[in-house]
């Protein structure tokens, strides 16, 4: 049995849940019932039968950015071990490979945001790679201090076996290491309290008012996208908390699935319990979670 | 296979210099030194390619009734990859280069260019060659004056002859600084082969510490490596775009040549070289990127660019350094490669980059960022090319910026996890890692600004395609870019063979290592392979389910408002001013706010910030002493008696 790819499968079936999960999750906690969880669903089955409305201003790049978003999204799921085990695909330093394709998508869809000439949407972009700058600073340091902690290279050994082997002398470090991850999920999956994924402020908003011009199937892409993203990240932090290399396949195919879970969950207990940071705040959160991962490292060094 | 084709090669290029001076009138003249340059280039890189397959080395030697020994010139795999690289890019500068300056065809200024060039390119190709101090540094010194003689084509206007003059100052103070380390590291010996200077290194009085240090200070201020790095923004900029991509692209990759080749030659360097150039990699990577943010001169941009890539190629070279130090050949070996494709792999994608930023400056009449926009309607290929360049420099896959800067974090990770001292360098990735982040704000910004959006000032009316003869050579390069990121196994072995060789390793030394690479590019090739697919199926998908739906066309949404102008898109100052405000001080930039307005003025912290306050300072001081130059006879004799009598006191005080 083919446990990367059927554990693949199951993270692109589940992925839309999340985000649904988190908001209702937030709703119920302060008092609200909010949308079911599966709304994404809905959303994306109504927005791949719309027709689209393009922008005057734009070019090709425009109609590309959705595109390139997803498809670097799912490449990026080719190399995270998500049955706990092994990746789709693995190589030495694949971690690089999976910041950097993040990274393609997120430049793709920053262009196509500046492709609109609208000032909105130019905000947007700007508050974007201004926090993922930082969030890459973070997310290479953890994956450096797994890297230091595993021996390994690769996403596969950094949450695999290895880190299993690892994990009991570890607990300080990985705790640490688990919460910046945590942190920086929120900054790139645009959360709060980096980002309100609810807001419909333009001024106030970074993921969602560059893709204020995107509709129809392009939105889709761009929805499924994020989804997918914040299941990936999730699985990464599920994987730092609950080692599964030992587990049989379809317990760790279940403790997958209960991760998704619980990461959505948390999130959503998060955002029901912080407000978001002023804009200009945003850094020093990104930073300080970055710098738990760089505690995290020295600790490992030492 | 002999030296003699590279000799010949470059014997073409020569004699495409010589067509261009007679045919200076004509086009003929020019079409020839393009073929020129091309079948010369062939020829000479017939044989590079040959070292770098199977590894051998070639040697020529003359005797000369010269101080300073015989003549030697040579190609090993060090050798050859920067050789290519110099062909390669020459091979696109130059027909760039023709339609570039045709306007101005028949001016004193454009066939001097050309022959300049030429120069340049020979020049260039000895520097690699050389294996004799005297012809290194005579190639060396032809190799700065031809690049000032192009920096100031354009000598009319006053801030290209003052970039050309800091150019210049500060290269003689970089080969000064060679003099002396050759001079003390051949001794008292005639021959001064490099041969010979590897068989002194053991006998050295004070080991290679003083070597290393004059070095670093030579060949750093070459590179432009962070703090060595002020003279090149300006001169950059100057001068015309082909000019800029040879400058960038393999100019500056002499000083790192260098680095590599007293490494080899030295067998080894010391610790402390290790640790200093990982932070001096370190540093140009972050601060380069930073100070590229800041600017609103595209060509400038692209400059400090360069520096962020220099800074990255150090770390490779740091990481080769430390690797040998602590006893890792495999990471020594992999550290020198990483840094080796790197060189090859900026030298692609920033011609890339020059020659699409000099087709827009060339159309629009302007290098300013804030008076461009919407170009890429009017532009629509060269905006393609572009933004492939762009990816490549920001290190994403599928190009080949990613495949290098993959190597690099390798070896970074790699001294991580061998444990002892050199798992400190683990602590560069984050900040490697921050760099490529920034290097996507910045490109973001530049692709942005320049070529999405709409128009911000008239300069970009009635712009076209750019012309064949600039298009051709930018796409060309973009094109060697992406096959490189989609299969980077066929050129790994080959820089793995570099990297052993500046590591003094046997090619096949540490295999377990060095195999799992190789066999790991061929994964990277599989995962590009899978991000292209991805990307055209779900090009097709979208195709397919917009076909039967309705596409119409509308203005951009903006929250109903309707009178939005040009002016209200995000700017070049305005996309990148949150950045630059987190890291402050670091950028030296200030930040003009007004109701309505913001505007950016970046100084460089070095130039600007140090070196020109200090010189000020300096030349205050000296003109104090002016007071004693009045030109009265009897106070100088006065000096004379003082003079004597202190010379007296001297020898009286403190009999010898």
């Amino acid at each position: 049995m083919n446990t990367p790819l059927l554990s693949l499968a199951l993270v692109l079936v589940m992925a839309p849940l999340l985000p649904g999960l988190a908001f209702r999750t937030r709703a119920l906690l302060t008092g609200r019932r909010g949308a079911p969880a599966w709304q994404l669903y809905a959303d994306l089955w109504k927005l791949a039968r719309r027709g689209a409305v393009y922008s005057t201003t734009t070019t090709w790049i425009f109609r590309f950015a959705p595109v390139a978003v997803f498809a670097t999204t799912v490449a990026a799921a080719l190399l995270v071990p998500l049955d706990g085990r092994n990746a789709v695909l693995r190589f030495g330093g694949d971690a690089v490979a999976f910041a950097s394709v993040l990274a393609l998508g997120r430049f793709a869809l920053v262009l196509g945001a500046l492709d609109t000439g609208s000032s909105f949407e130019g905000m947007g972009a700007s508050r974007d790679v201004t926090f993922a700058s930082i969030v890459e600073f973070g997310l290479l340091l953890t994956f450096s201090a797994l890297a230091v902690a595993t021996g390994e290279l690769s996403l596969t050994g950094m949450f695999g076996a290895p880190l299993a082997e690892h994990a009991g002398a570890l607990t300080a470090p990985l705790t640490l290491l688990a919460l910046g991850l945590f942190a920086l999920m929120l900054a790139e999956c645009a959360r709060i309290p980096v980002d309100d994924p609810a807001t419909h402020l333009e001024l106030t908003m970074v993921h969602e008012v560059m893709v204020l011009d995107h509709g129809g199937p392009d939105l889709a892409f761009i929805l499924y996208a994020n989804a997918l993203k914040f299941a990936l990240f999730s699985t990464l932090v599920f994987g730092l908390v609950v080692p599964r290399a030992r587990w049989s396949a379809p317990a760790s195919a279940a403790g997958l699935a209960a991760g998704l879970l619980a990461s959505a969950v948390a999130v959503g207990v998060v955002e029901s319990l912080t407000a978001r940071l002023r804009m200009a705040k945003v850094p020093l959160y990104v930073f300080g979670s970055a710098a738990l991962g760089g505690v995290a490292l020295i600790l490992l060094l030492r | 296979m002999t030296m003699w084709p590279v000799f010949g090669g470059l014997g073409i290029i020569a004699l495409g210099g010589v067509l261009a001076v007679a045919g200076r009138r004509a086009a003929w003249g020019e079409r020839a030194l393009t073929w020129c340059v091309w079948l010369g280039g062939f020829t000479a890189a017939l044989p590079a390619v040959q070292v770098l397959v199977t590894g051998e080395t070639l040697e020529w030697r003359t005797a000369v009734n010269l101080p300073g020994g015989d003549w030697v010139f040579g190609l090993d795999p060090l050798s050859s990859v920067f050789l290519l690289a110099i062909l390669v890019v020459s091979a696109a500068a130059t027909p760039y280069g023709v339609t570039y300056l045709a306007r101005e065809r028949g001016h004193l200024g454009v066939w001097f260019s050309h022959a300049a060039l030429v120069a340049l390119i020979i020049a260039l190709g000895l520097v690699v060659m050389a294996r004799a101090v005297v012809p290194f540094l005579g190639a060396w010194e032809i190799m700065a004056i031809t690049s000032y003689l192009l920096i100031v084509t354009e000598h009319d206007r006053t801030e290209v002859r003052r970039a050309g003059l800091l150019y210049l100052v500060v290269t003689h103070a970089g080969t000064l600084a060679l003099f002396v380390m050759f001079a003390i590291w051949s001794g008292a010996g005639n021959d001064w082969t490099f041969k010979a200077l590897a068989a002194a290194t053991p006998h050295l009085s004070h080991g290679t510490s003083l070597i290393f240090a004059l070095a670093t200070f030579g060949f750093g201020l070459k590179a432009g490596a962070v703090p060595g790095h002020f003279w090149l923004p300006p001169a950059h900029a100057a001068a015309p775009s082909h000019v800029s991509a040879m400058m960038s692209g393999v100019v500056i990759k002499t000083g790192i040549y260098g680095l590599l080749r007293v490494v080899m030659l030295a067998g080894g360097a010391p610790a402390w070289w290790g640790w200093t150039v990982l932070a001096m990699g370190a540093a140009s990577a972050v601060l380069g990127v930073l100070w590229a943010l800041a600017q609103h001169d595209i060509k400038r941009l692209l400059a400090y660019h360069s520096v962020e890539n220099i800074g990255i190629i150090l770390l490779g070279i740091a990481t080769g350094a430390l690797g040998s130090t602590y006893g890792h050949p495999a990471l020594a070996v992999l550290g020198y490669a990483a840094a080796a494709m790197h060189t090859f792999n900026h030298a692609l994608f920033k011609s890339v980059l020059f020659f699409g930023a000099g087709a827009v400056s060339h159309a629009t009449g302007t290098r300013n960022l804030e008076e461009m926009g919407g170009l890429a309607k009017q532009m629509p290929l060269l905006a393609l090319t572009f933004v492939v360049g762009a990816a490549a420099i920001i290190g994403v896959p599928p190009l080949n910026g990613f495949v290098s800067e993959w190597l690099v974090f390798q070896g970074l990770w790699g001294a991580g996890i061998a444990g002892g001292a050199v798992r400190v360098a683990v602590l560069a990735v984050p900040l490697l890692a921050l760099s490529g982040g920034l290097a996507l704000a910045c490109f973001a910004k530049v692709v942005g600004v320049v070529f999405l959006g709409t128009p911000r000032s008239d300069r970009t009316r009635g712009v076209g395609e750019a012309p064949a003869g600039l298009l051709a050579p930018t796409a060309a390069l973009a094109a060697a870019c992406a096959v490189l990121g989609l299969l980077p196994a066929l050129v790994l072995p080959a820089l793995l063979r570099v990297g052993a060789q500046v590591a003094s390793q046997p090619a096949g030394a540490s295999a377990v290592t060095l195999v799992d690479v190789v066999r790991d590019a061929g994964r990277v090739s599989l995962f590009a392979a899978f991000i292209v697919m991805m990307l055209g199926v779900a090009w097709g998908a979208r195709a397919l389910v917009l076909r039967r739906r309705v596409v119409r066309r509308a203005p951009t949404w903006t929250c109903g408002y309707e009178l939005i102008t040009p002016r209200m898109q995000y700017t070049a100052s305005s996309f990148a001013t949150p950045l630059l405000d987190i890291f402050s001080r670091l950028t030296g930039v200030q930040t003009y706010r007004g109701a309505t307005l913001l505007h950016t003025v970046s100084r460089d912290p070095v130039l600007d910030g140090t070196l020109a306050p200090l010189w000020t300072k300096g030349r205050d001081w000296a003109l104090r002493l002016r007071a004693i130059q009045h030109g009265r006879l009897r106070f100088y004799l006065l000096y004379v008696v003082v003079a004597l009598l202190f010379v007296l006191a001297y020898v009286v005080l403190w009999p010898v």
